[in-house]
């Protein structure tokens, strides 16, 4: 890749919150491995620090953020598990960003977090479907509701608590 | 050479060099063009030992001179100062140290570790400044140039205090530091540089401190980390001490005295062990011979002889080089390969010379090593090469993308450590975290920054704390704050804290308390303390013979061939360690006292590997004394703008230490809580929004069971097992904290 000219980095540092991974990195949603890590290798031979040591400081500091951007989104493309979790999220709209340690997370929950992980999460998840087979819409949702403040994070949990809402009020969008 | 132009006009070449800081011996190298050479100091020795003598009387000597110190004056004379830069005082590592150095280990400011020599106390960094110093004055003898931009290696399993450490140090030596770079890429980039591999190669790196482990995939001048693994408490050294508990233990039981206690005995068993290390690695056998080690009860004295073979050291080191593997074995799965991917093993460092070494190694990796690459001088080779394309970049550059070796964690409540961004992620990179306050009302959040593979804050290393105050006052949960990590290219470490709700902000250079502050730094350079050389291998003596310096009795041809040019005190022919030589102590005294022994000059058949004759060494020389005083390079470490905080301050050492004992972790009044970006975004829950983790201190707040539940409930991490007992211990409070958790479960 071209060494770009510092409109050119200063006009991506802006547009950076906006881009996804793919979009970064150049790259399509079918991408391969050695896809993705080609395209890391060239778009860190035009970002790495190491390479641009003479810019101005007002440039580096934006080429630094790119940088760091672009590894941040190897290293979440490179992990099958966690560009799985990426793909979901930006499938959804919810962000162009995965931090590391939520991608890992999310790969992990996937498995346990339709019975709960935790004692209390479980037990009020248990007590909604029980309210939701008699048709108890709004038991239901206060006990997905208390489930989920147990559980903050768990998707299956709020899909449910959606379910019953929309069963409760069928009017709500 | 052509330069890359650079923002229109041609730049004028700059001058940086590689410096390899060494656990037992440093190395100094520059890229010349095409040629990457090894710079070799006046005696045309290419590796310099990283020794400090200080000698009676205030004056100085560092390098291979100041190895005379080591048995004439133990307690003055500084080895394996890296094994203790960027420690705290109380880690291991400084307990083993201070159990088998003779100098003072003391304890510095803030709980860091300083060097007692006499009434005087330097840090880590001063004393690993002093040895930079000299390998700069090396270079600058060699090229006849000023030289102040450096790439310096670490072991790549150094952590940020240790990397901060080495930065400082490079700086307090006049240099600016321009990468801290890891000693297994720095090897790898030497090996590859130029010759178009696509390769995947593993650089098995034991040092005399530390053992590193990298793998790396080199395709089109671009090396790429994939893994590193490392132990940062096995070395070289670990071998000689064996030695040296053999002969000890058998001195002990033929005369009943423990050498180990006496400080000048010891250092003549380090001087035998290394030496036989040394000696075994081209034969199968060494006599040592130790005449004098110590006196006995009548004030005779005694001595040692033995023959130890090659088989009886093998003994002796086995389970040592099996632990290099079972590392090993974490960075090949780590990379994502198995051994018999790799297209080349690459051995680094002094022992690995060893064929007991390369044989086992060899059978791990199920390939013979590399033999075409020397352990010893291509780690500083890569270094040049790294700092000549970052002062000129070319066309032809090798490109280097690195990792963080070590999971950086935040401290939470529960006394857990919360992964932020975990080890053998690229870097440069950066991540954000947000977390919420722990209890109703809270005014601070105390954060703390650990770099360990274990979610027991206790079992890793402390980088570094802040408190962040002034946020909104609400109840637990309602506030958040966004904490950014933030690794760099060197694999240093900064944090940043902003309230979202008041975008207040703060950040620091997460700085081990114990390291040095700016201010210290400025100080250290102004005094100029530790340029107090008056020793140094740049400046040969008038008249000395190379054969006779300072207890060195090595032939020349021996230590410019694959030796390692330092320890020339215990080489001889034959693999025999000459009585002659231990003896040295009465030789090395009379050298240093008057620096002129034995008659005749430079030996310049001997020195004609590419090193200067005494002609040039002279003018070189003088060119250094010449020049101007460097100018103190102030780096200033790049952060965010702090708001004015009158609430943020650094806390002392103390304060945390006394916490992290007295009181339970999980009951911190500052701790965090990682915080779920759902729990804000959940719709009509208003009225039951609490953290699910929060545990509420019982009125009087003193709940020891659960200190000991937690204790004895911490989690051991398995491999790909930590995200879930994260998600199991934040989520389910009601397990382990049972007592206080059914009130608010039942809630």
């Amino acid at each position: 890749m071209a060494q770009l000219a510092p409109t050119e980095i200063a006009a991506l540092a802006g547009i950076l919150g906006e881009l996804d991974y793919y979009q970064l990195l150049h790259l399509t949603a079918d991408a391969k491995p050695s896809d993705i890590k080609r395209a890391y290798h060239a778009t860190s031979r035009t970002f790495h620090p190491d390479v641009n040591r003479h810019q101005d400081p007002e440039i580096r500091r934006a080429i630094d953020e790119i940088a760091k951007r672009i590894a941040e989104a190897y290293s979440i493309l490179r992990n099958p598990r966690r560009r799985k979790a990426y793909d979901q999220q930006i499938q959804t709209g919810s962000g162009v960003r995965m931090q590391l340690a939520e991608a890992e997370a999310a790969g992990s929950r996937k498995q346990t977090e339709a019975q709960g992980r935790t004692p209390q999460g479980r037990q009020y998840f248990n007590m909604a479907s029980a309210n939701l087979r008699q048709s108890d819409f709004a038991n239901a949702v206060r006990n997905l509701q208390t489930a989920i403040t147990f559980e903050p994070d768990n998707a299956f949990f709020k899909e449910q608590l959606a379910i019953a809402r929309k069963k409760l009020d069928p009017n709500r969008r | 050479m052509t330069f890359m132009p650079q923002r229109g006009k041609d730049r004028m070449p700059e001058i940086a060099i590689g410096i390899d800081l060494g656990t037992s011996n440093s190395c100094v190298a520059i890229r010349d063009g095409d040629a990457t050479k090894v710079l070799a100091n006046a005696y045309g020795e290419r590796t310099t030992a990283s020794v400090v003598f200080f000698q009676e009387g205030g004056s100085i000597s560092v390098g291979n001179a100041a190895r005379a110190g080591l048995v004439h004056d133990p307690a003055r004379t500084i080895a394996s100062a890296k094994r203790l830069i960027g420690r705290f005082f109380g880690s291991e590592e400084v307990k083993k140290a201070q159990s088998i150095c003779s100098y003072k280990i003391a304890e510095g400011d803030n709980h860091g570790v300083v060097i007692e020599v006499g009434d005087e106390q330097f840090t880590l960094p001063e004393i690993s400044a002093m040895v930079l110093r000299e390998m700069k004055t090396v270079a600058e003898a060699q090229i006849g140039q000023p030289v102040s931009k450096a790439v310096i290696t670490v072991p790549a399993y150094f952590n940020d205090n240790q990397r901060q450490a080495t930065k400082d140090a490079g700086r307090i030596a006049g240099l600016e530091v321009l990468r801290i770079l890891n000693e297994p890429t720095a090897a790898a980039l030497s090996y590859g540089f130029g010759r178009g591999l696509r390769q995947r190669v593993a650089v098995w790196d034991l040092g005399g401190g530390t053992f590193d482990i990298s793998v790396l995939e080199i395709g089109d001048d671009v090396f790429e980390v994939l893994a590193t693994c490392g132990d940062t408490f096995l070395g070289g050294d670990d071998f000689d001490d064996r030695v040296i508990d053999l002969l000890a233990d058998e001195f002990l039981s033929k005369h009943n005295i423990r050498l180990r206690h006496d400080p000048f005995a010891l250092e003549k068993l380090k001087v035998a062990a290394e030496g036989a290390k040394k000696a075994l690695s081209t034969e199968d056998e060494v006599e040592i011979r130790i005449p004098d080690v110590i006196a006995g009860p009548d004030g005779q004295p005694l001595s040692i002889e033995r023959s130890l073979t090659i088989d009886e050291y093998s003994k002796l080191v086995h389970d040592l080089i099996q632990r290099t593997f079972g590392v090993c074995d974490a960075a090949l799965s780590q990379a994502g390969v198995v051994a018999r991917d790799l297209d080349g093993v690459i051995l680094v460092g002094g022992p690995t010379r060893l064929p007991l070494i390369r044989e086992a190694v060899g059978e791990y990796f199920q390939q013979e090593p590399r033999s075409d690459v020397d352990p010893d001088e291509v780690v500083a080779m890569g270094a040049a090469i790294h700092a000549a394309s970052l002062v000129n970049p070319m066309r032809d550059d090798a490109f280097l993308l690195d990792v963080t070796p070590l999971s950086l964690r935040i401290g939470v409540a529960g006394g857990l450590a919360e992964s932020v961004i975990e080890r053998n992620t690229p870097v440069p990179i950066e991540q954000t975290r947000r977390f919420t306050t722990f209890k109703d009302y809270q005014e601070s959040v105390d954060i703390r920054v650990y770099q360990g593979e274990s979610r027991n804050v206790q079992e890793n290393e402390l980088l570094g704390q802040f408190i962040f105050s002034g946020f909104q006052k609400a109840r637990r949960g309602d506030v958040s704050i966004d904490i950014t990590f933030e690794i760099n290219a060197d694999g240093i470490v900064d944090v940043k804290a902003k309230d979202l709700s008041t975008g207040k902000q703060a950040s620091t250079r997460i700085t081990l308390s114990a390291g040095l502050s700016e201010g210290d730094i400025e100080n250290i350079i102004e005094s100029g303390r530790t340029e107090r050389v008056v020793s140094s291998d740049t400046e040969k003596k008038p008249g000395e013979q190379l054969e006779t310096r300072a207890g060195n009795l090595a032939q020349p041809d021996e230590m410019l061939g694959d030796l390692s040019a330092s320890d020339e005190d215990l080489v001889l022919e034959g693999g025999i360690l000459d009585e002659a030589v231990l003896d040295a102590g009465a030789l090395g005294e009379e050298a240093l006292d008057d620096g002129t022994l034995g008659e005749g000059t430079l030996d310049e058949e001997a020195l004609d590997d590419g090193t200067l004759a005494q002609g040039s060494l002279d003018a070189a020389t003088e060119i250094v004394s010449d020049l101007p005083p460097q100018p103190a390079v102030v780096v200033e470490p790049e952060i965010e703008p702090i708001e004015a905080d009158p609430a943020l301050r650094p806390i002392e050492l103390d304060d945390l230490i006394t916490d992290e004992i007295e009181i339970p972790p999980a009951l911190m009044d500052d701790d965090l809580l990682p915080e779920s970006d759902d729990l804000l975004e959940l719709e009509g829950l208003e009225d039951v929004k609490l953290a699910p983790a929060a545990i509420e201190p019982p009125p009087g707040g003193k709940i020891t069971a659960i200190d000991e539940d937690l204790t004895t409930t911490a989690p051991t991490i398995v491999e790909g097992e930590v995200e879930d007992l994260a998600d199991d211990f934040f989520e389910r409070p009601g397990t382990d904290l049972s007592a206080n958790d059914d009130d608010e479960t039942k809630a």
